[in-house]
């Protein structure tokens, strides 16, 4: 118990610590690919994925750790995936991004995260169990990518890691724009932790780091799998109302904790961190979007992290298929949200200069 | 000319957005004074506004989790 408290509470603050610092944020990421026609982002991203399988298949190889990709349940996945991405734009944040930013004081993601800690634990063991479980056994396969093609595991691996620093080098070697920085006040390693700003492709590496390192840590506790935001986000809802603490604590819920803590302890030596109330429409729409976020990362099995980072890395269909469809989400919110409103201002804008030089 | 943009209490993206709405309302050469307390704009709008070529006049923070940016439309 001392053990999974510890180990987990550590890694949840690293991850914390990194993301918070690195800004790694993957809402902002997916969007905007779509907005504003910029992947870094979604390379950052591969960075990890790349990292995390390499280690992890590595480890597994070695037998440190155990792995089986089981079945995915497709139509479950691609709708659920879908709604999550919907639902991160909403509440400004994915569940990691939601329990780093509730760490630098966000109300408004407190809000979301209330919400989506609900409905996943609706989802998972409340009213819409038959619902969360009728889906699940629609047409279900083989959920390993190298069972299917009868191929080896490495050889997507190579792949991947060929495809990310293709476009990591593609990408540093463009020319670079001089982006305006705040004066520094601090000197030293202060500087560097507290104050620089993280390239994001550095900030990926540590985030595939600590994505291996999670999976032994989590392992010598019992519980075979790496990161994980969503089930563990509903394990502390069920474990406060039911009390059953065989069921429901694990080192999932420590790292989700550990989130919270080290983002709050980044934040607040960066002078980040303050209570940020928000106004009335950005709570409805955290809340909705914290509900969207549970109603659809359990369906499809997991968040961003859960599918798009892990499930990726361990080379499954429902890793890539749910990264795929979360980030159409994302792009169809962001169309409603903001393009389109800034399309129809623009319309406006004209034709009021066409009225008043007409 | 100088244009007051309050941001406080938005959250990410929304203050980028709002920027990008406020200035294709200004003309060229008019300031936009952006007062926001979402961290993840520390990131987004120094570099919205080095990408679309307008310039940063002053960057500070102001205390806890509050800054204020003014970027000059090209």
């Amino acid at each position: 118990m001392t053990q999974m408290i510890l180990t987990g509470l550590l890694c949840g603050a690293l991850l914390g610590f990194v993301i918070q610092r690195g800004r790694f944020c993957l809402t902002g990421g997916f969007r905007d690919m779509y907005i504003a026609k910029d992947n870094r982002m979604l390379y950052a991203l591969l960075i990890a994925i790349a990292i995390q399988s390499v280690g992890v298949y590595a480890l597994i190889e070695t037998g440190v750790i155990e792995y089986s990709a089981g079945q995915i349940p497709w139509v479950a996945t691609i709708i659920g995936a879908y709604v999550f991405g919907i639902g991160i734009v909403l509440a400004g944040g994915c569940a990691t991004g939601t329990w780093y930013r509730a760490g630098e004081g966000l109300i408004g993601s407190w809000i979301a995260l209330a919400g989506y800690m609900l409905m996943s634990a609706v989802m998972k063991t409340g009213a819409l169990k038959p619902v969360n479980s009728s889906l699940k056994d629609t047409a279900v396969t083989n959920n390993s990518i190298p069972d299917t093609f009868g191929l080896n595991v490495w050889l997507f691996i190579a792949l991947l890691v060929v495809i990310t620093l293709f476009f990591v080098i593609r990408t540093l070697r463009k020319p670079k724009v001089k982006i305006p920085s705040l004066p520094p006040k601090r000197q030293g390693l202060a500087h560097l932790l507290f104050e620089k700003r993280w390239h994001p492709f550095f900030t990926a590496i540590l985030v595939g780091l600590i994505a291996i390192l999670a999976w032994p840590l989590s392992e010598a506790t019992g519980r075979n799998s790496g990161l994980g935001i969503t089930t563990p986000s509903a394990n502390v809802l069920q474990y406060l109302v039911t009390g059953d603490d065989s069921k429901y604590i694990n080192w999932g819920v420590f790292l989700v904790l550990g989130i919270l803590l080290g983002s709050f302890i980044a934040a607040k030596a960066s002078r980040e961190f303050r209570f940020r109330v928000p106004d009335a429409k950005t709570a409805v729409s955290s809340f909705f979007g914290g509900i969207l976020m549970g109603f659809g990362a359990s369906w499809a099995g997991g968040c961003t992290i859960g599918n798009g980072l892990v499930q990726t890395a361990m080379m499954t269909w429902q890793g890539w298929i749910a990264l795929a469809f979360m980030i159409l989400g994302t792009w169809t919110a962001s169309y409603f949200m903001f393009v389109r409103p800034r399309a129809r201002a623009a319309k406006q804008r004209a034709a009021t200069l066409q009225a008043t030089t007409a | 000319m100088k244009h007051k943009l309050p941001t406080l209490g938005m959250v990410c993206p929304f203050p980028l957005i709002e920027a990008q709405k406020a200035m294709d309302e200004l003309p060229s050469g008019d300031e936009l004074v952006i007062d926001f307390d979402c961290t993840q704009a520390t990131e987004s709008l120094p570099r919205w506004a080095a990408e679309a070529g307008h310039i940063v006049t002053n960057y500070e923070q102001l205390d806890d989790a509050s800054w204020t940016i003014t970027i000059q439309k090209k």
